[in-house]
């Protein structure tokens, strides 16, 4: 009666999981929490930084119009294109900077690598969603907002079991 | 395409006579198309007699997006990103695969520590592929629990390598030259722990699904391929480690530092469906004895990352290499002309090859035997069609 | 995330408001009113206190609530009331309706995880209120190379059959729709239908998948009916009569029947399992290999028929294990004699309505017919599908062997005087 035996344990251990805690993490009343600030690349030392690879941060301080991130997107998801912005910088004579259409982009971070002036980096906000595909397109301006983003939960690991907490 | 003369014939071979040649309007044919719920992005043709199964027709091709064809047009690091998409569970070992043979075409060292985090992030996707497939694997078969529990642990795995990497799934991490960052802090800890649950778990599948006597009925017995025939259609990964066959490529052909590591080829003798679905389990086991030698051995510090040109090519050449990924050895052929984009790219994926068995093994089953052996040998028809 | 929102204009939400008033009114005026005065008018009304209801008098009861008690208790005597409210139609809708839910939240703890959540305040309350209105409002697509007759006819019949079981079922002494003297014949002579229904559903349909799905659910329903029926039997052996009441009462008298014939019990529920085409039998409906089996044709409303007879039946089904082998409604009694203190019963005397016994059978009927649900819906969690070569060896050979078994060692009580006459039962 080996196949008894192979029916009470499976009936025990479903039964048992009646009484661990539930994994399901109760989103958007809970949100998870992420270790630093996002994805960043570092030129000099040639090598990124981990982080989460959500929304782009553009600096205006530092961008110079080099395109360097549109020429890497365009083999990639062509998401970036520039566009004439009306500040006035000294080291951005053309007065451009990337707009980044995310209905497009991959989130492959592969622009923040080639950025060499530390200007754009990745940060932890990922609700991007919008009605229409045009909102999708984030302009220079919107793209220096830094994101409110408040995470709580993470994966707990107990004896019983796992759970978001 | 062959007729159902030839069929007939193959199956007279096998020494199954199912059907005679006039009595061909019994049979009904059933297209498994990509509408169903028991196929995936994947169509194949089944004649049934009554609820046996006389002939299997695979027609793959409905996710084809010629990614051999895109690879022409960008150069190596720009090619990262949609290589990683047809399998968007297991892409560390996808682009792996691609790392590894553009860097022996232009000539790139990668550092020491790189190569084990390159490891790690493989055999953590190889888990992360591996609970998914078995998760569809209980759901074919009627069994929803062992759908949800895969699927939720999987969720702790994928957390772990989003710390690493910044993405959930598909995370270009792997580059030719190394990774992309460095590990951040409290990963090895967390790791550890994270890899200590999953064995926890391994016991809870046990229980209610492989020792489950339903289930074991269903899948016992059922389908066996034996040893030549396996080694004939040449059938790759955990479907050839089932008919005992001890063929792995970490162990075969080493690359990277996996000849610094040691485990062990887990294989089953019997051949059927059960064992087909059992040798994944011992895969994530083994895995997760591989992470901590890999965590204990790591150099403590050092470069991750080769620096490169902006637009690296190397002399005209052609370089040919292969990893274990989730399904079996993935290779890829790379030629150059000695300009950054590579001339011509052939990937071959372990999926293609294990689709065909699947004619030769469902004439003469019943037909709710048919996801039971179309799931076990462990196709994913997105990466079969590319 | 695909539509625009439109804009909220105020003068097409006054122009929407006074359609509905206008709707409303036609449909009172020309529907309404005519209904109500020919059921006040010709439907023969009780007499209460030597006079004849008449509508007047049924208005005053608003200001006088104590002069519609009698009028009630003599609707609660009505065939109508047993057939709609208790224990028919809307107490089965009920038990139907509080099972799906409460088996999405069980199978999602089992699984570690929430199951519906967001309809409704509290933790998905009002998910099946969501669910049949998704359902009401979607098209319903009819195969062109069908039969329409019977593809319209055999849900609403599936149904019917399924309320049919239901009426035979008591839930409480007295409260039964149907009180028949062969009730369990009855029973299985109408379950006998439902094989005809899916075949004739499926061969409708004029579909592949769903033929092989009807030849399915026709094997698997007939080879299960047997152990149903040959597990019943040693109830019946024991207990001497057909009649579902008094299989009760001869419990209540002695022992619950599953201390002498656990086999049995075990018997019927397996069947009962197959007969439902639940997990792990839930081969006419196998999703991975016939996509939805004989049900693959339907959608909207007739796919909310046919899971609403499907869900009825597993309460009829779990009701018949309560009636033959758990004791029916026995249980010790929990209810007061009164319900309401003295001091406000001089206002409305509620008491008249309200019997101990009844209220009392039908606490431990509804408590137990949870308790067998909740046991049906154990092996969803557990097990994944059988074949049909391993459902109809199970069928044929291993439960009628057990049920002849058990049927043996009913007899044997019976004659070795431990049971019946001269012994603990009296028949």
């Amino acid at each position: 009666m080996t196949s008894a035996g192979g029916f009470i344990k499976s009936i025990e251990s479903g039964s048992k999981h009646l009484v661990i805690k539930r994994f399901t993490l109760r989103y958007p009343e809970k949100k998870l929490k992420f270790v630093g600030d996002g994805y960043q690349f570092d030129p000099k030392r040639g090598v990124g930084i981990a982080g989460y690879r959500g929304r782009h941060i553009l600096m205006h301080d530092k961008c110079t119009g080099c395109q360097l991130c549109a020429i890497a997107c365009e083999g990639i998801a062509e998401a970036i294109g520039m566009v004439k912005v009306d500040e006035q910088w000294k080291h951005n004579k053309k007065g451009i900077m990337p707009q980044i259409d995310y209905g497009k982009c991959v989130f492959c971070g592969l622009c923040v690598d080639a950025c060499p002036f530390y200007a754009l980096f990745m940060t932890n906000d990922y609700e991007l969603s919008a009605f229409t595909k045009e909102h999708l397109i984030y302009t220079p301006a919107q793209l220096a907002i830094k994101p409110k983003y408040q995470g709580d939960v993470e994966i707990v690991i107990d004896d019983r079991g796992a759970t978001h907490g | 395409m062959t007729s159902i003369e030839e069929k007939f014939e193959e199956s007279k071979r096998l020494g199954l006579q199912i059907v005679k040649e006039s009595e061909e309007d019994r049979l009904m044919t059933l297209s498994v198309g990509p509408q169903h719920p028991g196929s995936g992005h994947f169509r194949f043709v089944i004649k049934v007699d009554g609820d046996y199964i006389v002939y299997c027709d695979p027609d793959p091709g409905y996710v084809h997006r010629g990614e051999e064809k895109m690879c022409e047009y960008r150069n190596v690091i720009q090619n990262i990103p949609h290589l990683e998409r047809p399998v968007i569970h297991d892409s560390a070992n996808i682009t792996y695969s691609y790392s590894l043979a553009v860097e022996e075409l232009v000539g790139i060292e990668v550092p020491r520590r790189g190569q084990f985090i390159r490891a790690i992030a493989s055999e953590l996707n190889r888990q992360v592929y591996t609970l998914y497939w078995l998760a569809i694997y209980g759901i074919f078969l009627g069994h929803s629990t062992m759908f949800m529990w895969p699927t939720g642990d999987r969720e702790v795995i994928i957390d772990l390598l989003e710390a690493l990497t910044g993405a959930r799934v598909t995370h270009a991490f792997n580059i030719p030259g190394g990774v992309r960052n460095d590990m951040p802090e409290g990963f090895r800890d967390r790791c550890l722990s994270q890899i200590r649950y999953l064995q926890k778990r391994f016991k809870e599948y046990e229980d209610i699904f492989y020792n489950n006597p339903l289930f074991r009925q269903r899948t016992e017995g059922v389908a066996v391929l034996s040893k030549e025939d396996a080694i004939k259609l040449g059938v790759t990964g955990s479907v050839v480690r089932a008919s005992s066959v001890p063929f792995d490529v970490r162990k075969a052909e080493p690359y990277d530092i996996y000849n610094e590591i040691d485990f062990k080829v887990q294989y089953m003798k019997t051949g059927d469906c059960f064992a087909r679905s059992y040798v994944p389990l011992l895969d994530m086991q083994e895995s997760c004895y591989i992470i901590e030698q890999l965590l204990d051995k790591m150099p403590a510090s050092g470069e991750v990352r080769a620096k490169l040109q902006p637009n690296p090519k190397g002399p005209p050449g052609e370089s040919y290499r292969r990893v274990e990924s989730g399904r079996g050895a993935l290779g890829y052929y790379i030629v150059s002309d000695g300009t950054p984009k590579p001339y011509r790219v052939k990937i071959s994926v372990g999926s293609f090859r294990n689709m065909l068995a699947l004619p030769y093994l469902l004439v003469g089953k019943r037909l709710a035997d048919m996801p039971a052996v179309y799931w076990s040998l462990n196709y994913w028809p997105v990466e079969a069609d590319r | 995330m695909a539509s625009y929102p439109r804009d909220f204009r105020f003068g097409g939400f006054v122009v929407s408001l006074i359609w509905l008033i206008f709707w409303i009114l036609i449909i009172v005026a020309l529907v309404g009113l005519p209904l109500i005065f020919i059921i006040l008018f010709y439907v023969p009304l009780p007499e209460v206190d030597g006079e004849v209801l008449t509508p007047y008098l049924f208005l005053t009861s608003i200001l006088y609530p104590q002069s519609a008690i009698p009028v009630i208790e003599t609707l609660l005597d009505t065939t109508f009331f047993k057939v709609a409210v208790f224990p028919g139609f809307t107490y089965a809708a009920l038990i139907a309706a509080a099972t799906i839910f409460i088996e999405r939240k069980f199978l999602a703890k089992m699984q570690l995880r929430v199951g519906p959540l967001y309809a409704g305040k509290i933790e998905g309350i009002l998910q099946l209120l969501a669910d049949g209105l998704k359902l009401i409002s979607k098209e319903i697509i009819i195969p062109s190379g069908s039969d329409k007759l019977i593809f319209w006819s055999a849900p609403i019949a599936f149904v019917a059959t399924a309320a049919a079981v239901v009426a035979l079922i008591p839930a409480a002494p007295g409260w039964v729709v149907a009180d028949i003297d062969v009730g369990l014949l009855a029973v299985f002579a109408i379950l006998g239908f439902f094989p005809l229904i899916a075949l004739l559903f499926s061969w409708a349909s004029n579909s592949k998948y769903p033929f092989i799905g009807g030849l399915r659910a026709l094997h698997q329903l007939i080879a299960f009916e047997i152990p149903f029926i040959l597990s019943a039997l040693s109830v019946v052996i024991l207990s001497g009569t057909l009649n579902l009441t008094e299989v009760v009462e001869s419990q209540i008298q002695s022992y619950w029947f599953i201390f002498f014939l656990p086999i049995s019990a075990f018997v019927f529920y397996i069947s009962s399992l197959a007969e439902l085409e639940r997990i792990p039998f839930d081969l006419p409906e196998a999703e991975a290999e016939i996509v939805a089996g004989w049900l693959t044709e339907t959608s909207g409303m007739i796919y909310g028929l046919l899971q609403l007879g499907s869900y009825i039946k597993t309460y009829a089904l779990a009701a018949l294990f309560v009636i033959l082998f758990l004791g029916g409604w026995a249980g010790p009694q929990i209810f007061p004699a009164e319900i309401i203190p003295e001091s406000a019963e001089a206002i409305i005397p509620v008491s008249e309505l309200y019997e101990q016994t009844d209220a009392n059978a039908a606490f431990w009927f509804t408590l137990k017919t949870f308790g067998v649900i909740m046991l049906m819906l154990l092996p969803r969690g557990i097990s994944p599908r059988i074949r049909i070569d391993i459902l109809l060896h199970t069928g044929w050979y291993k439960l009628i062997v057990l049920a002849f078994i058990n049927m043996f060692v009913a007899l044997a009580l019976i004659y070795g005087g431990v049971l019946g006459p001269g012994g603990l039962l009296v028949r």
